[in-house]
């Protein structure tokens, strides 16, 4: 047994680090006129039916988004062209991820990395969130100048 | 020494009788050759004497509308587990079993300077030490700690962990003193696969990671609170979910490399939750940045929680709970914002008398672009949480295809490595719960 120690035992409040992941594209359908519902399940279904792993799926107001390995691109629009609908993929894609545990907890805490987000000038295209970090999709040309833009002002401010 | 740190909730100490049986199995524990180091939550639930919740009910009582200071509001609630300790080691010691009862402070335990939601920051635990070699079981008060600010008062302030907190008191004593085990013990058998008051066939899981338990419990499962299981993952201390009213064996939380494989953990529930989706449709590209700007920067200096974020070329949207939707309403509806040349009114949901008379106060000024948040309220995040299974093709196809099929909106959705989250109607959650936990068979899991 360890008796009389001192040790840091939770991890700190506020953004820990900031990670970015590589090698994505961006999948965005927009202008379903019928039934959203039921065309959005027949995108799922269609990317599905391909063997195509997604992540990162947003419902926008006339359609969806979500992310493929690049890799995977050629696949996807093969998937997607036959459903006639209009899609745009966007190759060079990466996930800027800012990790702060139980952020949902901490007030405000997601409300603040969105501001500086955005008002960093990053031009990011999706969004996201889980109780422990932030997602943000942006050009792979900026990701890493954004993760230095967001340690600088997250995870220094956070110290 | 072997120590074993056991902890009990509520239920377990809430009357007589289950202190008894809490206390006979820290002394069959003891009898097993451990030193028991025993961590108490306060005694019952929302309504019994000594719950958080009726102790805060005693201030809510003088003026509901003045809110207690933090500092206060810590010393008073934390008062319920001091109850609850002195009482645990009292039954203790009428068994044959001398048992002394610490305050979180005396327990070594030091923590941030958040009141009502404080970090732990370390743990010197000498004095339980000596209590064991003294002979003594300590029983220590769950939830509270010592935050000892730059003026050093004597004894320090008393601050208080947050919800759960009891748990994470017992992970990270487990974790300061080389526990052999953390055993959680609570009034359910284990973690299982869905709450049981939706799902009454759900199995209990035999085995999860620690990965699985922390998300698990963030998205809502109230078995053990995930800082407790980030606490024992950072440590590696064997920890167990049991049930202090049955001999059923429990779940074992292990390391990833320890249990490894693709599989469905469970379906959660959380929140009440209200959805607002901003429609920014009537800005150009330069005035939405800003407008998003301005959003968030209302909602961050207001200290809003927000859930289920989106972002995109059509408008932004997020969840935010219900218990501060009004607090987002006054900020944002009839908020003015001049971007440019351009001015914009918003309006959350239909338009209020007071977004119609800031409307015609702004006539003389030219054209108003309003920016109307589309409103959902009373909904709330279901969530499938699994390992290495999510990312599989058709995963997303079969959660929407089945809420979709029986009629359930999906309002939003969100995913991480381990969980993939919808936003629905509230009136819906006991339905979707259901269908999923059938959807992917977790009824079978063991």
């Amino acid at each position: 047994m360890r008796a009389n120690q001192h040790t840091d035992f939770e991890k700190p409040r506020g953004v820990s680090h900031v990670e970015v992941r590589h090698g994505y594209a961006q999948v965005h359908v927009s202008g379903i006129a019928g039934n959203l519902t039921r065309e959005r399940l027949s995108i799922l279904r269609a990317v599905a039916d391909s063997e195509i792993s997604i992540d990162f799926l947003k419902l926008t107001q006339s359609g969806l988004s979500f992310l493929v390995a690049e890799g995977r691109s050629e696949d996807i629009e093969a998937a997607l062209s036959p459903l006639e609908l209009h899609f745009s993929i966007r190759k060079g894609r990466s996930i800027v991820l800012v990790h702060a545990v139980n952020m949902r907890d901490e007030e405000g805490l997601i409300a603040r990395i969105v501001r500086d987000v955005i008002l960093s000038g990053a031009t990011v295209s999706h969004i996201g969130d889980m109780h422990n970090r932030m997602l943000m999709v942006v050009d792979s040309a900026e990701a890493e100048r954004v993760a230095d833009q967001f340690r600088e002002s997250l995870v220094e401010a956070a110290r | 020494m072997k120590i074993k740190v056991m902890k009990f909730g509520g239920t377990s100490v809430a009357t007589a009788e289950a202190r008894m049986t809490s206390a006979l199995r820290v002394i069959s524990a003891k009898e097993q050759g451990f030193d028991p180091v025993v961590v108490v939550s306060a005694m019952g639930r929302r309504g019994q004497p000594y719950a958080t919740d009726t102790l805060i009910g005693l201030l809510k009582e003088i003026d509901p509308t003045v809110g207690p200071d933090p500092r206060e509001l810590d010393l008073l609630i934390a008062c319920g587990e001091i109850f609850s300790a002195v009482i645990f080691a009292h039954t203790l010691k009428t068994l044959g079993h001398p048992a002394q009862a610490f305050r979180g402070g005396q327990a070594g335990i030091r923590t941030d300077g958040v009141y009502g939601n404080a970090r732990i920051v370390s743990i010197n635990p000498a004095s339980l030490v000596k209590s064991i070699e003294g002979g003594f079981i300590p029983v220590v008060c769950g939830f509270q700690g010592v935050w000892v600010p730059p003026y050093n008062p004597p004894g320090g302030e008393l601050t208080t962990l947050g919800r759960g907190g009891s748990d994470t008191t017992a992970s990270a004593l487990g974790a300061a003193m080389g526990a052999d085990a953390v055993e959680i013990f609570t009034d359910v058998d284990g973690v299982k696969t869905a709450d049981p008051d939706y799902v009454p066939e759900a199995p209990t899981l035999r085995k999860v990671t620690y990965d699985e338990v922390a998300e698990i419990a963030h998205l809502g499962a109230k078995v053990l609170h995930p800082r407790a299981a980030e606490v024992a993952m950072k440590f590696g201390i064997p920890l167990w979910v049991k049930n202090t009213f049955s001999d059923d064996e429990g779940t074992e939380i292990v390391p990833r490399e320890d249990f490894p494989g693709r599989r469905v953990t469970g379906v959660t529930h959380t929140g009440k939750l209200v959805y607002l989706l901003f429609d920014l449709k009537e800005a150009s590209e330069g005035e939405r940045t800003v407008l998003e700007g301005r959003i968030y920067e209302q909602m961050a200096q207001h200290g809003v929680n927000l859930f289920m974020l989106n972002l995109s070329p059509s408008g932004t949207g997020f969840a935010v709970p219900r218990s501060q939707y009004t607090l987002v309403q006054d900020i944002l509806d009839g908020l003015v914002m001049p971007v440019g040349q351009a001015i914009f009114l918003f309006q959350i949901g239909g338009a209020s008398r007071e977004v119609e008379t800031q409307a015609r106060l702004l006539e003389p000024l030219g054209p108003i672009k309003r920016v109307v948040a589309e409103l959902t309220e009373n909904c709330t995040m279901v969530s499938l949480v699994g390992h290495e299974y999510l990312q599989q093709p058709g995963v997303f196809l079969a959660v929407l295809e089945t809420l979709i099929d029986a009629q359930i909106p999906v309002l939003q959705t969100s995913d991480s490595d381990f969980s993939l989250s919808v936003l629905i109607p509230e009136s819906e959650t006991h339905r979707a719960v259901k269908l999923l936990h059938d959807r992917f068979e977790l009824a079978e899991v063991r």
